[in-house]
């Protein structure tokens, strides 16, 4: 499919030439500057190796994703070149940029390993994918147009045009608006003194909505007539960038610059106003007040509903969970709700009604407008319900999830923004789910999926250089089922991937039993085949993990450590990453011990007595685990 | 560093699953009681999701579904019923006998508003439920395969309220709605106002409604349930319209309602039912009252020929609508047409030939003579055929015009009807034998008397009539022989109004029927051109010669190709024994010119014979008579050559000389038909008696004797001695025959010609391909018959042009080179 569409490569050298031609005239922006920074230094390092944790968390730093290092490579190239499928959709995912006609994008297609990642790069072509703030605009440029559930708040009239807006848009993108509603909050109608063409007008309301802006605004005086009213009222908005964007026209690299500069900006006054309004007067207060407060629909920011999430008590309970721990209480709360201990008080006093103890609460003055975004809220605010009527005081409406949680969700909502730490990824990721928010579900299983990297063995899980282990995170159980739960498929494969290199560890559980089962068990309720989509996976994985590393070309290093793992009798995979983790040979046996400890009397045998070199060593454990499994199906009653 | 997995109550195990559901219950509860209007969204909303979550959804969503079903059936099912009065529980025709129709229409509409009010309770009522369940929507049901909660319990609907029957034993209720809305209908189409609103309601109900929870598009309860019935009962409804209509009204009328029933469906189908039927019913009213009838409302006694007959432009129009509609080829319309023309056309023939058979009506006019009244009856009798040819041609265009209007103005210029049209006119005509002279006759008619003071558009508009006549014929070629011997006689004659009308008429049929139809034609006028120049060139020689003689007789020749020009024409009936080409004897002053013609003639063209046509000639003399007074006067005598031979044989005679019959042949060896014929015209004709006659009797004898006639005065200075048989007039019967025989040697060669050059260029040839290519070849001239086909054939393998393939599959030829 490629072949024909690969550029030669004189043609790129033409394209590169014509570009930095455009980039040193001022007329372009280089969208890969230089970065000789010690952290994208490491980031590239990271893409070459295909650490999809190390690249998330160069990403989460704020890192550049599209510089070049001075080799003029970019994350992706590299990616893209070393055959790394994941880290370069990854970086895909996040904004990275292969667009043909380009000098990097045509490189990066041109060095892809192989079809498979060069059909990922060319479905990611600019002209497929979107701007990533390209939903939010179109959202608030929709509100233009929507008329159920009806959000607006103001009327805005010039000559004999009149809109219906939204106060808080004005607000944030226009300092005149912001100026002139502050000192009255109540307005509801507003006339524009100046009488322009009713097609200005609407150009630059159009603007304020995000929407893009551009020729076509018809002939001669006409024209003119418009322009100039574009201008006064430009002028009296105090948005001169629309007056700007109008006359300025160009190629379409060009106009697409600016276009993502001017969502940027836009997103960012946004998420300033947001800053500064909404989240600056939510209210905390106990939650038995919470009920009592009264807003009146005239409020300073404009806001006409009310959320409130409630607060967790007793944050003492949730102390970290050890392993044994959480395995016991799983075991007591049975299959269905294997869920780390210690908040059956809060279960039944969650419900407003039968609370016992006083918590607090959080209220958070919103938008309907850009809850919409939300299709719960959307169909919230469009039923006949309650929520769905004018009301004298601001309604308020509880949102099951935490303070926290909630306030990313409106982060979310307003400004396209998710950075949230990966301890309430989960939460975010069920609040999400609940909420039909799919981006910011996708982006929750992408944090959780990234950062608890399924592919680094169990060593660096264990011993990871220092930072805190992957586990005081994330329990893999939840995750898994989460994944199950919230349908995201990418975590069901990430949980299978990590048990998979952990095996050892999880295959004796009772809880990874339960687990199965409960794989068998939705798979069962679909009657769309007998096997356990659980154990597929995981075999596919084992048999990927051990094949690396019978694959690998570091036989040196290997050979160096054979006398430690003839000793150890079980010596763990690591990674060969020059060398930075040499740590195999301080693997405890207990894995094996555990194993023979359940009566594998084959096994025993083999460990002791043949466990000759590495690969040897490698294929038996590789064996060892396959006979666990059988055996744990065997006993559960399954096939596959 | 906090460490929080989610929340319990995301994960559901703090939901008891039964308090939850009656929280629901309750509040599905108020909800169809229309009491929504304080409930929260949110609430149920996290209540549902949460039993959806704690993997409680199919117990949720069964739970809903009985609920849906519990409220159908005992609250809403049982009001309606209670609104069900007698008729509606009885079958359709005992139920209508039982009330009258205001009855029956105020208590359907209760019914239909009830439905409708149910109908549309349930949809709202769904709808805010759907939006509640919208977590087990998406993945309870869309995990498990299950209908939307929406789908299931429009199914519930459709189950609970239209197909459970309302009484023990009863009919259910989409049958009791099918029969209301049907009786509905037919109040309607008998002019009675009826809320169309309210059945349309209905009819969006029954649209969205589907078979199974699957909503399969064409599994409508609509198209199911309701739209056969429908059907079937506007079929049986128009089936018996149509029928009372043809024996009580007429065709006009007919076609009026029809198309005033089909107008009204269509809208029936916008404002009462589904747009989605209006094809399909209006297929069942064309069928019931246009494809089925259409035979009948033809034929009705006011139908199409009454129409024709009385120019119902309109009502024309409308059957043609009316069939167009069913049947883009319109057979019926088409066939009816066809028929009609077909009978016109030989009510002309007919005519035609009545008229040109009939005897003469009226006694001969005294002023023929006794001698010249058998003549004169023959004279009357060709005239007459000639009456009857130009009345044939222009009743036929009359047709022709008369049918092209109508459809034009009827038929929409339909493509299909003209082909129609032409075939059966092509038929009329063609199957008249007398088309083709009578078509030429037409012409000739015109080209003599016709064109004068007529402006070029009307002599055009006369000429396109002739050619539109010649379109339809196919024997092109017997029109050719008989235009030949027309224009020949216009030619010699100097009958032709204008040359150029002629040279018109050529190109036209040039155009039409190609370039060698008109080869000898044009050939013709070239030597008539050819002939005046010799004429003029041997003037001219003649004056050259210098002894300017006064007494010179003064010669104008036609010199004429003898392949080309008709001559047999100019043989009048009676001559037709073979005219032995005896030497004619001229006086010596014409024998001078004669020869001195032939001298010049010869120098101009060597090689040629001339062969001189004495039948032909006219000649003009200055005769000198003495009138009563004493007084000599001159005068013009013109008369045919034979005749000017005969009195110049009287001019160095004494008055009281006689000559008989046998000597005046001796002298001039005129052979003796024409001989007789020209003495009757100068010694019977009572104008041009020139000689008198010894005995005094109408027909010229042997024996008889001649002499001057003394007493005869001219009462004109010019006198024009009758001229036997120089007019075009329809052959007579023998002539016919005549033609005929010559026509169809002709063909017979022309025949073989095509034959041959098939032969040669393919060499071999199946007999039938033959057939057909030779068929196929000639159609442009005339239709062969195969007969004669098959016999050139035979003739051309007897002459050796081609041999009979012995071991040939089927029979076959070879040419022989």
């Amino acid at each position: 499919m490629a072949e024909a569409g690969i550029k030669g490569k004189h043609q790129i050298e033409k394209a590169l030439y014509e570009e930095k031609k455009e980039i040193s005239s001022g007329r372009l922006k280089d969208e890969n500057p230089l970065d000789t920074s010690l952290e994208f230094r490491k980031f590239c390092e990271a893409c070459r190796r295909g650490d999809l944790k190390v690249c998330q968390e160069q990403i989460s730093t704020g890192i550049n994703i599209n510089a070049r290092d001075e080799y003029d490579y970019t994350p992706l190239i590299l990616a893209s070149l070393c055959g790394h499928y994941e880290v370069a959709q990854m970086l895909l995912e996040q904004g990275a940029l292969c667009e043909r006609d380009t000098f990097q994008g045509e490189r990066c297609l041109y060095n892809a390993l192989n079809d498979r990642i060069r059909n990922l790069l060319l479905q990611y072509d600019y002209s497929k994918s979107t701007d990533p703030l390209q939903p939010l605009a179109a959202h608030i440029t929709s509100l233009l147009s929507r008329e159920t559930p009806k959000t607006t708040d103001i009327v805005v009239q010039t000559g004999e045009t009149t809109l219906d807006l939204h106060k808080f848009i004005l607000a944030a993108r226009s300092p005149y608006f912001a100026q002139k509603l502050s000192a009255a909050p109540e307005t509801t109608l507003w006339k524009l003194s100046h009488a322009v063409p009713s097609q200005s007008f609407e150009t630059c309301i159009k603007y304020l909505y995000m929407a893009e802006v551009g020729a076509g605004l018809g002939e001669g005086e006409e024209e003119q007539a418009i322009l100039t009213g574009i201008d006064k009222l430009s002028r009296q908005l105090e948005i001169p960038q629309v007056f700007e964007d109008i006359l300025a026209s160009g190629d379409r690299r060009q106009a697409r610059q600016r276009r993502t500069d001017e969502i940027a900006r836009a997103r960012d006054q946004l998420a300033g106003w947001f800053q500064d309004n909404v989240l600056k007067y939510k209210m905390r207060m106990e939650s038995d007040k919470a009920d009592d407060v009264k807003w009146d629909r005239d409020n300073g920011i404009f806001a006409d509903v009310l959320l409130r999430a409630d607060e967790d008590e007793e944050e003492e309970e949730e102390t970290e969970q050890t392993e044994g721990n959480g395995a016991k209480v799983r075991q007591t709360n049975g299959p269905l709700d294997g869920i780390p201990v210690g908040h059956f008080q809060n279960q039944a006093s969650r419900s407003p009604s039968r609370r016992r103890k006083p918590k607090n609460s959080v209220l958070f003055p919103c938008h309907r407008a850009m809850l919409l975004r939300s299709e719960v809220f959307d169909t919230m605010f469009a039923s006949p319900f309650r929520e769905g009527q004018e009301s004298k005081h601001l309604q308020i409406v509880p949102v099951d999830c935490s303070p926290d949680v909630l306030e990313i969700i409106l982060t979310f909502l307003y400004t396209e923004k998710a950075d949230f730490p990966l301890s309430i990824a989960l939460e975010v990721l069920t609040a999400a789910d609940m909420l039909f928010i799919e981006k910011l579900k996708q982006r929750a299983a992408l944090l959780i999926s990234t950062l608890g990297n399924g592919t680094a063995s169990i060593v660096d899980a264990e011993n990871p250089r220092g930072e805190t282990s992957i586990e005081e995170f994330i329990d893999i159980y939840d995750v898994l089922r989460a994944g199950w739960d919230t349908r995201v498929h990418r975590l069901e494969e990430f949980a299978a991937r990590y048990i998979a290199y952990r095996l050892e560890r999880y295959i004796d559980e009772a809880d990874f039993k339960d687990l199965v089962k409960e794989s068998a068990a939705r798979i069962q309720s679909r009657q769309e085949t007998d096997t356990v989509e659980l154990i597929d996976d995981i075999r596919y994985y084992l048999s990927e993990r051990f094949r690396l590393r019978f694959e690998d070309s570091g036989l040196d290093e290997m050979m160096d450590e054979t006398v430690a793992a003839e000793l150890e009798g079980v010596t763990d995979e690591k990674v060969e990453d020059e060398g930075v983790d040499v740590t195999s040979g301080l693997t405890p046996p207990q894995d094996t011990t555990y194993n023979t400890e359940e009566g594998q009397g084959v096994v025993r045998t083999l460990d002791g007595e043949i466990a000759g070199d590495e690969f040897a060593q490698d294929a038996m454990n590789y064996q060892i685990l396959l006979g666990k499994i059988e055996t744990l199906m065997e006993g559960l009653g399954l096939d596959g | 560093m906090a460490n929080r997995p989610p929340r319990q109550g995301l994960n559901g195990n703090d939901v008891d699953f039964d308090t939850t559901w009656q929280i629901l219950e309750r509040a599905f509860l108020e909800i169809h009681t229309k009491n929504a209007s304080q409930l929260s969204f949110e609430e149920l909303y996290r209540n549902a999701y949460k039993i959806v979550l704690k993997k409680k959804g199919d117990a949720l969503y069964n739970k809903v579904a009985e609920f849906e079903h519990r409220w159908l059936g005992d609250t809403i099912r049982v009001r309606i019923v209670k609104l069900l009065s007698a008729p509606f529980l009885f079958n359709d025709d005992i139920g209508r006998t039982l009330a009258t129709s205001a009855e029956r229409r105020a208590g359907g509409e209760g019914v239909l508003k009830a439905l409708k009010q149910a109908w549309e309770d349930h949809q709202v009522c769904m709808s805010m439920l759907t939006d509640v369940l919208m977590y087990m929507d998406r993945v309870y049901c869309t995990d498990h395969r299950q209908p939307s909660i929406f789908a299931k319990s429009m199914g519930l609907f459709r189950d609970q309220i239209l197909r459970t029957p309302v009484r023990q034993g009863e009919d259910n209720l989409i049958t009791i709605l099918t029969r209301i809305i049907l009786d509905q209908i037919a109040m309607d189409r008998d002019g009675e106002a009826i809320d169309r609103y309210l059945i349309k309601s209905n009819v969006y109900m029954l649209e969205g409604l589907y078979e199974s929870e699957q909503e399969v598009e064409d599994e409508k309860l609509y198209l199911r349930e309701f739209e056969e019935s429908f059907l079937q009962k506007s079929a049986q409804f128009y089936r018996e319209e149509g029928e009372r209509l043809l024996k009580e009204s007429d065709a006009g009328t007919y076609c009026h309602h029809a198309k005033r029933r089909i107008d009204e469906e269509s809208d029936r189908c916008r404002s009462t039912l589904s747009e989605s039927t209006a094809p399909k019913i209006q297929r069942v009213v064309e069928d019931e009252l246009i494809r089925n009838k259409m035979k009948g409302l033809i034929e009705m006694d006011s139908g199409v020929l009454y129409m024709v007959d009385n120019d119902k432009f309109n009502e024309l129009h409308l059957v043609f609508d009316l069939e167009a509609r069913v049947d883009p080829r319109k057979p019926e319309l088409t066939k009816a047409l066809q028929q009609i023309i077909a009978d016109m056309g030989a009510k002309i023939n007919e005519a035609a030939v009545a008229t040109s058979q009939a005897p003469p009506q009226a006694a001969p006019a005294p002023e023929d003579g006794e001698g010249d009244k058998s003549k004169g009856k023959q004279d009357k009798q060709i005239n007459q055929q000639t009456q009857a040819a130009l009345k044939w041609v222009a009743d036929i265009l009359d047709l022709k015009d008369r049918f092209d209007k109508i459809w034009e103005i009827s038929f929409g210029r339909d493509q299909t009807i003209q082909t129609a049209l032409t075939r059966s006119m092509s038929e009329n005509i063609n199957s008249f034998g007398r088309s083709s002279e009578y078509i030429s006759l037409f012409i000739d008619d015109h080209m003599k008397k016709g064109i004068r003071d007529k402006t070029d558009q009307e002599v055009d508009a006369i000429l396109e009539k002739a050619i539109v006549l010649l379109r339809y014929l196919q024997d092109k070629d017997y029109f050719e022989t008989y235009y030949k011997k027309h224009l020949c006689k216009r030619l010699l004659l100097k009958k032709s109004q204008s040359t150029d009308v002629e040279k018109q008429m050529i190109a036209r049929m040039k155009m039409e029927l190609g370039n060698s139809f008109t080869l000898k034609l044009e050939a013709m006028f070239k030597d008539i051109s050819l002939s005046e120049d010799l004429t003029r060139g041997y003037r001219e020689h003649v004056a050259g010669l210098g002894d300017a003689d006064r007494k010179r007789v003064d010669l104008t020749v036609s010199v004429l190709t003898s392949m080309t020009w008709p001559l047999e024409a100019f043989r009048s009936a009676n001559e037709d024994d073979g005219e032995t080409r005896a030497q004619i004897i001229f006086p010596p002053a014409l024998d001078l010119v004669r020869q001195g013609f032939e001298r010049y003639y010869s120098e101009k063209h060597s090689g040629r014979k001339l062969t001189w046509q004495t039948s032909m000639g006219e000649v003009d003399i200055k005769a000198l008579f003495k009138n009563k007074s004493g007084q000599m006067r001159i005068h013009e005598v013109s008369c045919s050559t034979y005749a000017a031979l005969i009195l110049l044989l009287f001019n160095d005679r004494q008055p009281d000389d006689q000559l008989s019959l046998e000597e005046i042949e001796a002298q001039t060896n005129i052979p003796m038909q024409s001989l007789k014929r020209t003495l009757q015209a100068l010694a019977v004709a009572p104008k041009t008696r020139f000689l008198s006659k010894e005995p005094m009797s109408r027909d010229v004898n042997p024996g008889d004797k001649f002499s001057l006639n003394d007493d005869y005065l001219p009462k004109t200075v010019k006198i024009k001695v009758g001229v036997v048989s120089a007019g075009n007039k329809v052959e007579g019967d023998r002539e016919r025959k005549e033609t005929e025989k010559r026509n169809n040697d002709s063909r017979g060669f022309v025949i073989e010609a095509a034959v041959v050059r098939l032969m040669k260029t393919r060499k071999e040839l199946a007999h039938a391909q033959l057939l057909n290519e030779t068929i196929s070849v000639l159609s442009s001239r005339f239709k062969p018959d195969v007969n004669m086909i098959k016999k050139r054939i035979e003739s051309l393998i007897e002459r050796e042009y081609l041999e009979r393939m012995e071991d040939a599959p089927v029979p076959s030829y070879k040419y022989v080179a």
